[in-house]
């Protein structure tokens, strides 16, 4: 079924994380299968900024949730959302 | 390009009926297909002695593309017309990425449905028009494709567009508004230009569709809604939520309530890229600070709306569901998990009230004692911790919602009526 690509929102806990280490410890809590295709950052609010990495997943793997898990449980991170997908 | 309105569009259809193959059909016609990937071919077609385009060739480096990344933002595909300037979303055909089409950013305006002419409505048909309805997708336009591999036979055209017919009457699509185009996407009739194939057929080809679609209004109009993603305490200001508009406006100066917490208070500053704004809109990004309200007051899942006009927080709520996958039944008492934007709240099914027959779309049984996959319901649903969500009647943006159990997405809804808490 090929592969879809999905932007998902990190949200730091806070304005002072390391936005570069973050996105390595990101890179690194990936399950298997998944892969990230680059950050994207975006200025929030009150020095909050979010890194959108877009995440590559194969279609019949079902669905995003096993990245947003693994991306939930990395520290310094507050919240996790899919932005929106796409097929490849 | 970015003069142009935009629009979101969802092409939508059975696993291959072809939708790949429209996406690159509307490039390629609307020249934007990366140029480098044209010249390309023209060189490998000169080295090899045969001139000409092949649209067959461009699909395949245009998906060789999007694999690399390299060309194009890739979870997107762009084009414009005379009128709009379309971002197609091309939905992943596995059930699991339906929550993030409820959830996600760029919900679609309008759908491009694909129907094979040799193939016909098919069980993703069905599925994708269903949730198309419960996404709040306004226009649908059929493309009755693969003509070609029906010698373009007029009854072909007419037998398919009778089944959609049917479908949309179903699931109560306003089937009168639809418009039916024969095409082949990969022969490219009545995409860009009139088919010399289909003498029969004199409406609108699918760019003129594409152009006469009506243009989507931002919901400024309804009150503010919005749902609130995470909660922060920032060193000098104090609490600050964020979240994205769905509907409304969000002035410094407004009278705010956040519910289900049930506190309020009056907006302070709002910011925006790192910048302060006086106000905001549907689909901004925003970071506020309300005078009064502390870091433990509010969390992710309440919804902000204006103090004289408060987000609905249900004690029941009767909805319309499709359940796309299950490994059993579902019956009275059944509790899953519910993902209405930001807020996902373990709901009871209290009660199943109607099954609704999918081939004639009548009430085929009052209060049946289950459900399964496949089939469409209205329930009734009591959230196990309060909840705010509002009838997609009036608030369409705040009104569906996708349940998920065991790992999955097993069925999606839409929201009929709200009984308040």
């Amino acid at each position: 079924m090929g592969d879809v690509a999905a932007k998902i929102k990190v949200m730091p806990n806070g304005p002072e994380v390391d936005l570069d280490e973050l996105q390595e410890l990101l890179e690194d809590s990936l399950p298997q299968g998944a892969k990230i295709r680059g950050f994207e950052r975006d200025d929030v609010a009150f020095g909050l900024v979010a890194l959108l990495p877009t995440v590559i997943v194969p279609d019949d793997a079902g669905g995003t949730e096993a990245v947003e898990e693994a991306f939930s449980g990395v520290e310094g991170v507050e919240s996790v959302s899919v932005e929106n997908v796409g097929r490849l | 390009m970015s003069d142009k309105p935009h629009q979101n569009l969802a092409i939508i259809g059975h696993v291959d009926h072809g939708k790949s193959t429209l996406v690159g059909r509307l490039l390629y016609e609307t020249g934007s297909v990366p140029e480098h990937v044209i010249e390309q071919h023209r060189e490998e077609a000169e080295e090899k002695g045969k001139g000409g385009f092949e649209f067959a060739y461009v699909m395949d480096n245009l998906a060789e593309e999007r694999e690399r990344g390299v060309t194009i933002d890739i979870a997107h595909q762009e084009f414009d017309t005379d009128e709009y300037y379309f971002t197609i979303v091309d939905c992943p055909g596995h059930r699991d990425f339906v929550k993030n089409m409820i959830t996600g950013a760029s919900q679609a305006d309008n759908a491009v449905l694909v129907v094979a002419a040799d193939d016909g409505v098919a069980p993703q048909t069905r599925e994708h028009v269903f949730l198309a309805r419960t996404l709040g997708i306004n226009e649908l336009i059929i493309g009755v494709n693969k003509m070609d591999l029906v010698d373009y036979e007029e009854s072909k055209y007419e037998e398919v567009k009778s089944e959609v017919q049917d479908l949309l009457n179903q699931v109560r699509f306003n089937a009168d508004d639809a418009k039916y185009i024969p095409i082949s996407a990969f022969e490219g009739d009545n995409i860009a230009d009139e088919s010399e194939n289909t003498d029969w057929y004199d409406g609108e080809i699918l760019l003129e569709a594409l152009n006469s679609l009506p243009e989507s209004e931002p919901p400024t109009d309804a009150p503010l809604r919005l749902p609130i993603q995470d909660v922060y305490t920032i060193s000098g200001i104090g609490t600050v939520p964020v979240g994205r508009i769905e509907t409304g406006v969000l002035n410094t100066g407004d009278n705010v309530s956040f519910q289900p917490s049930d506190v309020g208070g009056e907006v302070k500053t709002v910011e925006m890229h790192h910048e302060e704004v006086p106000k905001a809109e549907p689909g901004d990004n925003v970071g506020f600070n309300v005078r009064g309200i502390g870091k433990d007051d509010i969390r992710r899942g309440d919804v902000c709306g204006p103090a004289d006009d408060p987000p609905t927080v249900a004690e029941t709520f009767q909805a319309q569901v499709v359940v796309m996958q299950h490994p059993s039944v579902i019956t009275a008492g059944y509790t899953p998990v519910f993902h209405a934007h930001t807020a996902q709240v373990a709901c009871t099914i209290e009660s199943i009230d109607q099954k609704i027959d999918p081939s004639s779309g009548e009430v085929a049984e009052e209060n049946p004692d289950f459900i399964k996959s496949g089939d469409a319901a209205v329930v009734t649903v009591r959230p196990q911790k309060p909840l705010s969500i509002e009838p997609s009647g009036e608030i369409p943006e705040l009104g569906s919602f996708a349940i998920r159990d065991m790992g999955q997405t097993i069925a999606a809804g839409k929201v009929l009526s709200v009984t308040e808490r």
